[in-house]
């Protein structure tokens, strides 16, 4: 194993041997706190941590030694067994062990430490003790000559039992400390301390104790109970169902009564259960195999779960009551599988042995929901309760989950599909010509490989040797499991070099596991090696050939693929997520999903990263010192939230969703960077592999918090309290981008605003509407809004200033828009008052047969058609308005007339969705705003669906809408835009003067919007009259005092925001355009969708030069004129 | 019916890969078992990871070798199942006719497959536990059984308008999926259906013989042979494919493979 040496050593400068837990990253260097490597070290819970170390030598008692007298301690002093090692001293534990410890003293005791790596193997394979400070009876600082500070400690070994075992001596241990005086007394005070505390613990100690087979053992009641004497009622406790049902293989073939005289040999020498002191004797009594009753308690006691169930040792009990009689899904997998775990064992025939193991998966179940239940768990705890009481199997199946097998069970097994590939990493580095062969075969190692690891062997060897690699695993961990894999394929290595497809390579390794009980050299002439069984031969290549398979070559290896693994299953649960999100996501293309899922994921990971923080911050902050609220579960420190890990948020609740839009719209972001949110943006590392997502998220904008935002929540939400699924999300999207018809995107936008559900929005309804159109626009329209004049200039941008002229009028006019739409939607808004019932949508349509011919527009329509004397002029009027209910201008229009109490907060009104749409339409910027702007200030992938594309310029076509008018070029314009805007796109650079200037105007506008409200009173009402009173004349048809007075404080109201908003813009001017030049267009382009579709393309060119000309002719007047112009030249040219 | 290959004439022989997947406990197990083994089991050891199997089935022209990889039902194996649908060339996508939901996922995996595994698999979709249902393994279900020899995929379809006519009028049944909904969705994907009990045997042996006839001739000769052919054109392009699955490590382990 030459090429170990290196690799190990190179593993050992990178990577933590002992640490146990793949996500590790939560220290800032990758490499684990010092706190995780001992507790890994010492199979310690997760709560202890390492407050004092010390070098120091530990003097035992020489095995076989006489069972003397009190100084006996002192002559063996100089007789002993003598180690030397590191001695440390958690809050509940001290821990001796030869085996360096793989970080350095210096190391500061939170942070990730200085690395040293030493350690080979892990857990407690050294020699040495972990005892629990309250198995400690006594310390005693012993006086000797030699200025050695030495300490004896007795402990309760075999003191907690009722009643005196014979020639029994207590333990005590001799540790002479080497270091300073300083250091020596520094660690005795925290030792004092720890065993004030540690006294609390002496009733559980005991507790536990009392249920392990080594005391019985020891007590001499089982030899009592043997020969028949009445005995002292003591049965004997609970070894598992073994002990019921017999324990699988031949007893006398295991040479089990030897191994127990054995154990209780050096049980007797060294301590039993919680104060055994492991000496060289343990591992090779571990390695021979374990007597079937102590076999439970012994892997309790490597494994380090038997600290857990001291610490409280009623859990498992607890646990099924407080949860007796729920439900839940692992419950009903669990139930599935217990007829079928290990059937052939005769206790899991039996009611008995069954309830024994719904019992320990349910309980597990509950304290770890994230792990819930795993097939291949019930085969595991199968095999556990066959040693152990449940309870016993309870606490070690939470050992194995969290520590030993890291991942295997979870949601997403990623720990397993990272092992496998760890495994064929390791075959291909031990074994490179089976590698080759396997490569060239196509035959896949993890299909054979994978059981093997995730039921422990269990379900591949016949029982009694998988509970032999199991002796060996728990104490050693989980490279055990790769050193007998790796060693199967040794052996059987010639044979598999024959194999040419997946069948034959399962079908060489079941006969081999079916004969491991046959010699492995059934020919040789030596009889001791013909007694050799496959099964030792096994063990001895695993063990010797491989023992260069350190834990650290496992975490090198575990860190080396851990990204690619997690990525596959990330980019597994993508693809099948997405496609699982149903119809309605079909509306957008796989990209634009793919960006959603990406997105959605990522924030609220992030979001929950930053949740744990603050959470932490907190915690610090009240000085909780954190003992954790269980005893089990995963560690502390564990990387949460990623989907490849496990089982993650799904839903998003309203900050995550800001966060969430804010990395989707511009608009969402918020204005102010050093918001009241600016604490959270701190202390994100880059966790994630792509960094191009955690950059954005590093330099992420602060979102913003807009009403808007919360009724996009609210209605994209199915249960709000639930929060946002990627569902949810995605449904939410692609109603808004899936497919770009405006009528659509109007209705939408109405319905977020219609809280009532009654199709009626209400003033304020409207205010907040006009508010969210400021909201969406005040970061510009990233080129997807353009005016027509400025047409040309957009397209060939040589002239710096004036394009800039250009998009300041964008914006200004769009303001202007907004302002226009205030006033219009009171204009034509519906009173809500039951007098004026009459106006309202039941009755419009009468009133439309009644009123139709008193309009002069409406004449004008009429005579446009006329006109225009097109035959198919009857589905062109129907087209655009067909999903607008028919003929909602006629019908609202009358309407005007009785939207007399308009402004007045004492009659309230609302508008509907035919007014709204109208007043949409009407309006040239906000026809384009929900045209394209819209749906297009939601950024997804680059590739948008193609149908979504295609329908843009087919449904403009079709359409009546003002950039089709002005000519095909706006609407490519628009959907090109969000590309060539780009990088300008942002935020606003605070050195350009205009464009920054028109952001504080727009700022200001959003404010002021709200604070319209307040401005409506009377005195406010009449002042404006009077000024803007004949301004109204030129532009309403009808004389009634009452109803101009209303439209004039429209008119104020919305002059009022456009003087603050947009100076340049009077609201007369306004108010023409609509009146007048609009409307005609409005009839005009109807007419011209007409007629573009009855005709060929070369139409649209002509078209386009009448469109130049306008704009020619147009430059630099007010737009409205240039509207009028525009249209119609376009109409003389069609006619 | 599928039996060994008979000593008689030596039939060609080649090997299909076949994958089952489908929801936890539809009886993906239970239907393999009742092919190879003729054989029915209350309580099967669930599958962990993948369970290997197989079986030979005669044809008139040819004998196929199902080389049957049966996956883990529980949905967090379901990461798995890349590595076990790699280069298979026929795929049974088990649900439970009882159980609506199993057919949800049956079609994920239907969707899966499609867009995953080799181009030109060979997928069934099969309603197992026909026994559960008032028209399990009587005489309709022979009756589609026999009608189901050759043109496979119109056979189906008829004999599953028909039952659906017939459990429409049937009563206190635990079907939850009617045939005539499953049998337009295998229509739609192109998809082998039938409704099967692994129970009673009913329409187990002709799913495989289905599939086995279905598997193209071209397909086959190019296979990986009977007997240890090796890697030839199918299987190597196929694995080419595969490259980029979950399942596929060794593209990953190459690149890494020298960094020691």
């Amino acid at each position: 194993m030459i090429p170990w040496s290196s690799f190990v050593q190179k593993a050992q400068s990178l990577i933590d041997p002992a640490n146990f837990n793949i996500p590790t990253l939560s220290s800032s260097d990758g490499t684990p706190s010092k706190a995780s490597l001992f507790r890994q070290q010492f199979r310690l819970p997760d709560s202890q941590n390492p407050l004092q170390e010390i070098t120091a030598e530990l003097v035992l008692p020489l095995p076989n030694s006489n069972p003397g007298s009190g100084d006996s301690a002192r002559r063996v002093d100089r007789t002993g067994n003598r180690y030397t090692g590191r001695l440390h001293l958690s809050e509940r534990f001290i821990c001796f062990s030869t085996q360096p410890t793989s970080f350095l003293p210096s190391a500061t005791l939170s942070a990730s430490t200085n690395f040293t790596g030493q350690t080979h193997g892990t857990g407690p394979s050294g020699n040495g003790f972990t005892l629990p400070l309250s198995c400690i009876r006594r310390v005693e600082r012993l006086h000797s000559a030699s200025h050695v500070f030495s300490l004896a400690l007795t402990t309760w070994n075999g003191l907690l039992n009722k009643q005196q075992e014979p020639n029994f001596t207590p333990q005590r241990l001799i540790l002479q400390l080497v270091g300073s005086r300083q250091a020596c007394e520094r660690f005795c005070d925290t030792l004092k301390k720890g065993l004030r505390e540690g006294m609390k613990e002496v009733d559980n100690l005991r507790l536990v104790v009392g249920d392990c087979y080594s005391e019985y053992l020891l007590s001499g009641a089982k030899g009592k109970a043997q020969e028949g004497g009445e005995g002292d009622g003591r049965q004997p406790p609970d070894a598992g169902l073994g002990m019921l049902f017999r324990y699988p293989g031949d007893a006398r073939k295991l040479r089990d009564r030897s191994k127990m005289r054995l154990w209780g040999e050096y049980f007797r020498e060294n301590g039993r259960n919680a104060t055994l002191v492991r000496q060289p004797t343990f591992h090779k009594l571990i390695r021979v195999g374990l007597p079937n009753r102590l076999r439970g308690e012994v892997w309790e006691l490597s494994s380090g779960s038997l600290f857990l169930r001291i610490r409280s040792p009623n859990l498992y009990q607890e646990t099924l009551v407080k949860f007796q009689g729920q439900e839940s899904l692992a419950i009903d997998e669990i139930e599935k599988d217990l007829n079928r775990s290990l059937p052939e064992y005769p206790g899991f025939q039996s009611e008995e042995g069954i309830g024994r193991l719904r019992r320990v998966l349910t309980a597990y179940s509950w304290t770890n929901a994230e792990i819930g239940y795993c097939q291949a768990m019930n085969i595991v705890v199968a095999a556990l309760l066959i040693y152990m009481s449940e309870a016993q199997a309870f606490f070690l199946l939470s050992v194995l989950c969290d520590r030993l097998l890291p991942g295997y069970y979870s949601t997403t097994m990623y720990g397993t599909l990272l092992d496998q590939k760890v495994f064929e990493s390791l075959v291909e580095k031990t074994m490179p010509v089976l590698w080759e062969h396997l490569i060239k075969t196509d035959v896949q190692l993890s299909v054979v490989s994978l059981p093997w690891f995730l039921s422990l062997y269990i379900n591949s060897m016949p029982l009694v040797f998988a509970f032999r690699v199991l002796d060996v695993f728990f104490l050693e961990g989980p490279k055990v499991l790769f050193q007998v894999g790796l060693a199967i394929l040794r052996i059987n290595g010639e044979e598999l070099l024959d194999v040419q497809d997946d069948g034959s390579f399962v079908s060489v390794l079941k006969t081999y596991f079916s004969r491991l009980d046959e010699s492995a050299h059934p020919r040789s002439e030596n009889p001791k090696l013909r007694a050799i069984t496959r099964f030792q031969e096994l063990m001895v290549v695993a063990f010797k050939e491989f023992s260069g398979i350190t834990h650290s070559t496992i975490e090198e290896q575990r860190e080396k693929h851990k990204g690619a693994v997690l990525e596959n299953i990330e980019n597994f649960a993508k693809r099948t997520s997405i496609r699982n999100l149903g119809p309605e996501s079909k509306r957008l293309s796989v990209d634009d999903l793919g960006t959603i899922y990406d997105r959605f994921y990522d924030t609220l990971y992030q979001w929950q990263q930053q949740q744990k923080l603050q959470d932490e911050e907190r915690r610090r902050q009240e000085k909780k010192k954190s003992e954790r609220l269980s005893v089990l579960g995963p560690p502390a420190d564990t990387e949460m939230g990623r989907v490849g890990l496990g089982p993650s948020p799904t839903h998003m609740d309203y900050g995550a969703f800001r966060e969430f839009l804010a990395a989707t719209s511009k608009w969402a972001v918020s204005d102010s960077p050093s918001g009241s949110r600016s604490d959270s943006s701190s202390g994100f590392g880059s966790f994630r592999g792509n960094s191009s997502k955690s950059l954005l998220w590093a330099n992420r904008r602060q979102p913003a918090d807009h009403e808007f935002m919360q009724r996009l929540y609210r209605k994209w939400a199915t249960d709000s309290e639930e929060g946002l699924s990627l569902q949810n999300v995605v449904n939410g999207l692609a109603r808004l981008k899936g497919s770009p018809d405006i009528m659509n995107n109007i209705n939408y936008f109405f319905d977020l605003y219609d809280d009532s559900g009654n199709g009626q929005v209400d003033r304020e309804g409207i205010l907040k509407i006009s508010e969210a159109f400021l909201f969406l626009s005040r970061r510009g329209f990233e080129g997807t809004i353009t005016a027509t004049q400025s047409l040309e200039d957009l397209n060939s941008p040589r002239d710096r200033d004036h394009a800039e002229q250009n998009t300041l009028t964008v914006d200004e006019r769009f303001l202007g828009s907004v302002s226009a739409f205030i006033r219009r939607c009171f204009e034509y808004a519906d009173p809500s008052h039951p007098e004026n019932q009459k106006a309202s949508q039941q009755d419009a349509t009468t009133e439309v047969t009644d009123k139709l011919d008193s309009f002069a527009i409406g004449d004008d329509e009429e005579d446009l058609i006329d006109v225009d004397d097109s035959k198919s002029n009857k589905p062109a009027s129907d087209a655009p308005s067909k999903p607008s209910q028919s003929g909602d201008s006629e019908q609202n229009r009358p309407r005007s007339e009785s939207a007399n109490p308009a402004l007045d907060p004492n009659n309230p009104l609302h508008i509907t969705l035919p007014t709204f749409r109208m007043v949409i339409l009407a309006d040239e910027l906000l026809e384009q705003f929900f045209e394209s702007y819209f749906p297009q200030s939601f950024h997804l992938s680059d590739h948008p669906h193609p149908a979504s594309l295609a329908a843009s310029s087919s449904l403009s076509s079709n359409l009546t809408t003002f950039s089709n008018i002005g000519s095909a070029r706006p609407s490519n314009l628009a959907t090109a835009g969000s590309v060539s805007v780009g990088a300008s796109g942002g935020i606003v650079p605070p050195g350009k003067g205009l464009r920054g200037v028109l952001d504080n105007i727009v700022t200001d506008g959003i404010r002021m919007a709200a604070e319209v409200k307040k401005r409506m009173d009377e005195a406010q009402r009449d002042l404006e009259r009077n000024a803007l009173g004949r301004d109204d004349d030129d532009d309403e048809d009808d004389d009634e005092d009452e109803l101009r007075r209303d439209s004039n404080a429209a008119a104020a109201m919305a002059g009022g925001i456009s003087s603050w908003g947009a100076g340049a813009y009077g609201a007369e001017m306004e108010r023409r355009s609509v009146r007048d030049a609009d409307r005609d267009l409005l009839e005009g382009a109807e007419v011209l969708s007409v007629r573009e579709r009855g005709e060929s393309s070369s139409l649209l060119d002509n078209k386009n030069e009448v469109d130049a000309k306008g704009q020619h002719g147009a430059k630099g007047s007010p737009s409205s004129t240039h509207d009028a112009e525009v249209v119609s030249k376009v109409v003389e040219f069609e006619s | 019916m599928s039996e060994p290959a008979g000593a008689n004439a030596p039939k060609p022989s080649s090997s299909v890969k076949l994958v089952l997947l489908g929801e936890a406990a539809v009886g993906k197990s239970s239907l393999v078992l009742r092919f190879v083994n003729d054989d029915f089991q209350e309580n099967k050891e669930p599958t962990i990871g993948a369970a290997f199997l197989t079986q030979k089935c005669s044809l008139p022209t040819r004998t196929i070798k199902f080389e049957i990889w049966d996956t883990a039902g529980q949905e967090r194996f379901a990461s798995l199942a890349p590595m076990y649908y790699r280069n298979a060339q026929a795929a049974l996508v088990v649900y439970d006719v009882t159980k609506p939901s199993s057919l949800t996922k049956a079609k994920h995996w239907v969707a899966e497959l499609q867009r995953q595994a080799s181009p030109g698999i060979v997928i069934a979709l099969v309603g197992n536990k026909l026994d559960l249902t008032n028209d399990g393994g009587d005489a309709s279900a022979s009756a589609a059984t026999e009608s189901e020899s050759e043109p496979v995929r119109d056979a189906g379809e008829e004999g599953a308008a028909e039952e659906s006519e017939q459990q429409d009028t049937n009563s206190g049944d635990a079907r939850k999926v009617s045939t005539r909904e499953a049998s337009s969705y295998a229509d739609e994907e192109g998809l082998l259906f039938f409704e099967t009990s692994a129970k009673t045997g009913t329409n187990v042996v002709d799913v495989f013989t289905a599939i086995a006839n279905a598997i193209p001739e071209s397909s086959l000769k190019t296979g990986r042979g009977g007997a240890g052919t090796g890697q030839t054109a199918l299987g190597g392009r196929s694995a080419e494919d595969s490259r980029v699955n979950l399942g596929d490590r060794s593209a990953a382990t190459a690149k890494e493979g020298c960094a020691c």
